[in-house]
Formats: structure tokens, C-alpha cells, sequence
């Protein structure tokens, strides 16, 4: 954040633009973010607990990417 | 299958190919975006080539849409230090909500024989908000006068 009082901003289309691009890059951070934790052992309830979303979520999300990546995933 | 039906089906294909690449799990409008310049059929092809959007430009303007609307809350797209995110497969990237209310609203209201592929470029040009007109705008195309030439050379 470069600016602790920045405004909200005025124009709607800028301001729901902002929130599209906040979400894609919310997005990109929690795949590169589960990878490292399903790398570093951790299992989906663990994550599904960390992002505060439920498993069958993290799990729909995240597991046909990681296994097509060869990321080994503990069972539970 | 009727010829554009064959070319929108192509066209889709490349857009899933597209977000395959950029590691997203959905083709959105902006990918069909992307695939209609990197693949012009003859009508789009010289107008798109007239207006300099060729599939770097659109990438180039497309990226630069993301770090502007980012901006927008203070958001510096630079200081994060992302590693390329391991991709979907290819067979799951399912088809956005914004591909989607395009293919809707586009391709299943106005009467389906007089649909040519160059139709796909005209309803991209239709979307009135979202990532693709703010990233046409940056690229600096006027929307209206391109559609108007779109409809010229159909």
C-alpha cells in the first residue's frame, strides 16, 4: 500500500475494476500459497481452516491443478 | 455445423488455451479477446490490423489494465514478486461468467444464420463495462468507431 489515506474511489467503474483486479490477484496468491502448503505436507483441512473457506471449496479449487502438477497430497 | 458455429467453437478453444497459459481456471471475455487477435479471420482480421491490435498489443494492454485498476486502491502490481502459478489442465478451465454473459447475450438473441465470425469481434466491442473495454480504451481504440468498421466489412 503506498498510501495509508488513500480515498475510496469515486468513479464506480474504476472502484469494481479495482475489486475485479483485487480478486485475480487474490486468486493467483492462494494458488501459489496452497501449492507451497500441500508441498510443505500440510492436508486440505489445514488449508481449508487457513483460508477460512471449507474443504470440499479448497479441494474443488485446487485439486485437479496440483495433481496435474505432480504435487503429492496427503489423503485428509 | 454452421460455419460460424465452427469458428466460435475454434475461437472458444483458443480462449481456454489462453487462460490455460495465464494460469487462470476460466476462460473470461478477455481471452476470447486475446484469441480473436491472435488468430483474425478475414473480415476482423484488417480492421483489428488497422487499429494496431494485433495479440502482443491486446496482452500489453490487458496487463496494463490490471496494474491501473489495482492502482486504483493502492495496489502496486510490481512489489509482488508472483511466480507463475502451476496451471489447470487444460480440460478444466470452464467457461467465465463474463465469456458466458457474452456468448448469451451475443450469440442466442439475434438470429443464429446471420451470425458470420466476424460477429465474435463485434460483440467483444459491445461489452460496455469490465476488463475488456477498459483495456480496449487504454490501447487507445474507440470501440464504437472500430464496431462501426466491423460492420462495414461484414
Amino acid at each position: 500500500m503506498a498510501d495509508a489515506d488513500l480515498p475510496a474511489p469515486e468513479d464506480p467503474a474504476d472502484a469494481l475494476a479495482a475489486v475485479a483486479a483485487l480478486r485475480r490477484l487474490a486468486d493467483h496468491l492462494e494458488d501459489t500459497a496452497v501449492e507451497r502448503a500441500m508441498r510443505a505436507g500440510w492436508g486440505w483441512p489445514q488449508v481449508a481452516d487457513a483460508l477460512g473457506i471449507t474443504r470440499q471449496a479448497v479441494h474443488k479449487k485446487h485439486a485437479k491443478r496440483l495433481i496435474a502438477a505432480g504435487v503429492e497430497l496427503r489423503r485428509r | 455445423m454452421s460455419p460460424f458455429d465452427e469458428y466460435l467453437h475454434t475461437a472458444i478453444e483458443r480462449a481456454r488455451m489462453e487462460a490455460h497459459e495465464d494460469g487462470s481456471d476460466a476462460a473470461e471475455a478477455h481471452h476470447l479477446l486475446l484469441a480473436v487477435a491472435g488468430a483474425p479471420e478475414p473480415v476482423a482480421g484488417p480492421v483489428l490490423a488497422a487499429a494496431g491490435l494485433d495479440r502482443a498489443a491486446v496482452a500489453e494492454a490487458l496487463h496494463r489494465e490490471y496494474e491501473a485498476s489495482l492502482a486504483v486502491v493502492g495496489v502496486d502490481l510490481a512489489s509482488f514478486d508472483l511466480a507463475p502459478p502451476v496451471r489447470t489442465p487444460l480440460r478444466s478451465i470452464r467457461i467465465g461468467a463474463t465469456l458466458k454473459q457474452l456468448l448469451q447475450r451475443s450469440f442466442t438473441t439475434s438470429r443464429k444464420k446471420d451470425l458470420r465470425p466476424a460477429h465474435i469481434l463485434l460483440g467483444l466491442l459491445q461489452i460496455e463495462a469490465g476488463t475488456v473495454p477498459r483495456a480496449l480504451a487504454i490501447a487507445g481504440v474507440d470501440r464504437a468507431a472500430l464496431a462501426a468498421d466491423v460492420r462495414r466489412a461484414l
